[in-house]
């Protein structure tokens, strides 16, 4: 039995099957490949992989169904792959359980670090909750709700704390609108967008070393906002 | 006309009341003279008041004024006088005479009114037809057509209710329209109901109600024609559209074929590049050095992101095209919308100085992100094609009225003729050489769709010393301005 972390990646694409199984084999993971909805859940079942890379578009059952059959039964890290003219689909799969999505087409640097983060994700959710969450500059303690950016304290009123706190508490994770204004503000405050486009901007000038070229509190365009920990 | 009974009888009356009249009137006249003029010259005289009652009142004055002729002459005028004895078949003559001219004038004048009221009917007739095919001529609209019919054809047979069921193009098109509008349809069926057909196929039914008298002969053929009008309009209608349609395909194939021919030339371009790049890497022959392989693989991965964004942008012109672009609105602010879209082309812009001036406290904006993104996007790339490298790109943005802000995306690149301003967001259209200039002539046009889908509008102009892309957008939607975000103290 191999420790390498095992990816399916289903997609119908046979030239993308192809070149993902050959880069990840290379970047050490053990790859399985579907090329059709039933059969990639049939594969999920059996092989029960750490990790599935999804494409929405497949020939058989679509791949919200997919996402949302693999959720009755599985926790396992789902990355969907989807194209630039479709933000409601990429909402649509992350509300159906996906942890993350990517735009064809993509590098592939960016695909390995979306596997690590959710890789990392996965392994973390059952442990203990981290308290002071580092990242690069920025130090947050969610225990005593005090943020410092290159050690010096900055003030945030409670909902700025609540937003970046949420935020922080998934790295790398793009979290919808959405689930931040419900989680944030409550569930009334679902449709409200204009209160995360405020508190966003508020908390990159708080924040951010250059409020215009955020590092941390990234835009993710027409879905939501991603946490990232800098380099 | 419609005259009710009795009001008939009382003309009726009044005729044979008036011809009595009008020949006692000259017989009164006349007795003064009976010694001066002689019976046949008198016999004559009485001539004048028969035609005149029978052209006037018709045959029964006629004869009645004709008899009281032939007995006034008896007994005023023939000797012996005061007497109605005849003694002369020449007397009898007279009272034939006068009785036939009554019934040979009646028939004249009968004959000659019959012939009036038909000249005065299909007059008629004839202007209600040129009045209705004047209102239909040039109407290329269905249920216009079947207004204008249902109008007319009231006014025309003095209907209660008209209704025009119009099927021209098949059953899910049906469509009724009655006339007066607003009048319930009446309980009983029709009393007429007239096709609309031509020689092809049945377009629709004319219903008309009516209390009166059912129609008649010459009404009907009326309604008739009516409806062969309409039904001919209504064909026209179809072929018209059809034509339009045809034509509308038509413009499309060539802006396809356009299209075609700007997009194999712009896809060929990065691919000959990336083909290029990727069979040096493959041949095994030349050992490259780290520095170059990394060039060629750069200029690989430049090159599919330039095809990455040449297919989003031929896939946002179609669905300006399909008129499919429906904003999804949100209130955003408009910085971090910018910031994202220098993001995205932070490779292509990174040669020239970007500078952005957005004030902070400018108002939320009701746009869909992306697609302003994508305006901006554009906006950008098309300013690095044109400005020489190293020169600025500013973007300023600031409240222009109380409800829209002015964005201005300026170059330092060469001023575009006048003449060009207006064409340059037309699709395909390129001031310059299209060898000398990449692209495939719809970042502008695709700003511009986007633009005006969300009500504002985009142009360009000359500034002294540089080149500017401005646009205008409404900051108020469906009647509301900006959310107000309540500012949370620490």
């Amino acid at each position: 039995m191999s420790t390498e972390p095992h990816i399916l990646v289903i997609d119908d694409e046979p030239q993308i099957l192809r070149a993902l199984r050959t880069i990840l084999t290379a970047k050490k993971f053990r790859v399985t490949t579907a090329s059709r909805g039933e059969e990639g859940l049939a594969l999920a079942a059996t092989t029960l992989p750490d990790l599935v890379i999804l494409d929405l578009g497949l020939p058989d059952i679509d791949g919200f169904t997919v996402c949302a059959r693999l959720r009755e039964w599985s926790n396992v890290p789902i990355i969907v792959l989807s194209v630039r003219e479709s933000e409601g689909d990429k909402v649509r799969a992350l509300d159906q359980g996906a942890d993350d999505y990517l735009v064809k087409p993509f590098g592939i640097e960016e695909l390995l670090a979306r596997i690590r983060v959710a890789l990392r994700h996965a392994v973390q959710t059952p442990g203990g909750q981290e308290t002071i969450i580092k990242a690069g500059d920025l130090s947050i303690d969610l225990a005593r709700h005090i943020v410092t950016r290159d050690g010096a304290e900055v003030k945030l009123t409670v909902t700025e704390f609540k937003l970046l706190a949420y935020l922080a508490h998934n790295p790398g994770r793009v979290l919808t609108h959405q689930s931040i204004l419900s989680k944030v503000w409550g569930i009334e405050y679902i449709g409200d967008v204009e209160y995360l486009r405020v508190y966003i901007s508020q908390l990159r000038k708080k924040l951010e070393q250059d409020s215009r070229h955020p590092r941390h509190l990234l835009s993710e365009p027409g879905v939501g906002y991603r946490f990232s920990e800098g380099e | 006309m419609h005259f009710t009974a009795a009001s008939r009888w009382l003309l009726l009356l009044r005729g044979y009341a008036l011809a009595i009249l009008v020949t006692l009137a000259l017989t009164l006249l006349m007795y003064p003279l009976r010694q001066q003029l002689n019976t046949t010259t008198i016999a004559l005289l009485y001539l004048l008041p028969i035609t005149l009652n029978t052209t006037l009142w018709g045959l029964g004055p006629g004869l009645i004024s004709g008899l009281l002729a032939f007995l006034l002459y008896n007994y005023y005028f023939l000797k012996p006088y005061q007497t109605l004895i005849v003694h002369q078949s020449q007397d009898i003559t007279a009272l034939l005479i006068f009785f036939v001219v009554a019934v040979v004038i009646s028939q004249l004048v009968g004959r000659a009114r019959e012939n009036l009221a038909q000249a005065r009917a299909s007059e008629r007739d004839s202007t209600r037809l040129y009045e209705l095919s004047l209102a239909l001529g040039g109407v290329n609209h269905e249920r216009e057509i079947g207004q204008i019919l249902a109008t007319h054809t009231l006014e025309t047979f003095q209907a209660e209710y008209v209704e025009v069921h119009i099927a021209a193009n098949g059953a899910p098109d049906a469509f009724n329209i009655q006339e007066p509008r607003g009048m319930l349809k009446p309980a009983v069926s029709p009393m007429v109901s007239m096709p609309l057909e031509t020689t092809r196929k049945r377009l629709g039914v004319i219903y008309l109600w009516r209390n009166l008298e059912p129609l008649i002969g010459t009404e009907e053929r009326m309604l008739r024609t009516f409806a062969t009008q309409a039904a001919l309009s209504l064909e026209r209608a179809t072929l018209a559209q059809a034509e339009t349609k045809a034509h509308i395909l038509e413009e499309s194939d060539r802006l396809k074929s356009a299209l075609l021919s700007s997009v194999s030339h712009e896809l060929r371009t990065p691919l000959a590049t990336i083909k290029a790049s990727v069979t040096s890497l493959l041949a095994g022959d030349v050992d490259w050095e780290t520095q170059a392989r990394q060039d060629l693989l750069e200029t690989v991965n430049e090159e599919t992101d330039h095809l990455n964004r040449l297919v989003g942008n031929l896939l946002d012109m179609s669905r300006i095209e399909a008129g499919a672009l429906n904003p999804v609105r949100q209130w955003n602010v408009l910085t971090e919308i910018l910031e994202s879209a220098l993001q995205r082309i932070h490779r292509t812009a990174q040669d020239y100085r970007i500078e952005t001036d957005i004030p902070d406290d400018l108002p939320l904006v009701p746009v869909d992100f992306l697609q302003i993104e994508r305006v901006f996007v554009n906006l950008v790339s098309n300013s690095t094609k044109y400005a020489p490298v190293g020169t600025i790109i500013q973007i300023t943005a600031q409240v222009q009225e109380p409800d829209s802000i002015l964005v201005q995306v300026t170059n330092q690149g060469p001023p575009v003729p006048q003449e060009h301003l207006e064409r340059i967001f037309d699709k395909f259209y390129r001031v310059t050489d299209a060898e000398r200039v990449t692209g495939t002539g719809l970042g502008l046009s695709i700003c511009k769709g986007i633009i005006e889908a969300h009500g504002g509008r985009i142009w360009a102009e000359n500034l002294p010393d540089r080149f500017a892309f401005n646009f205008c957008l409404p900051i108020t939607w469906q009647g509301k301005s900006p959310a107000a975000v309540d500012p949370e103290t620490l």
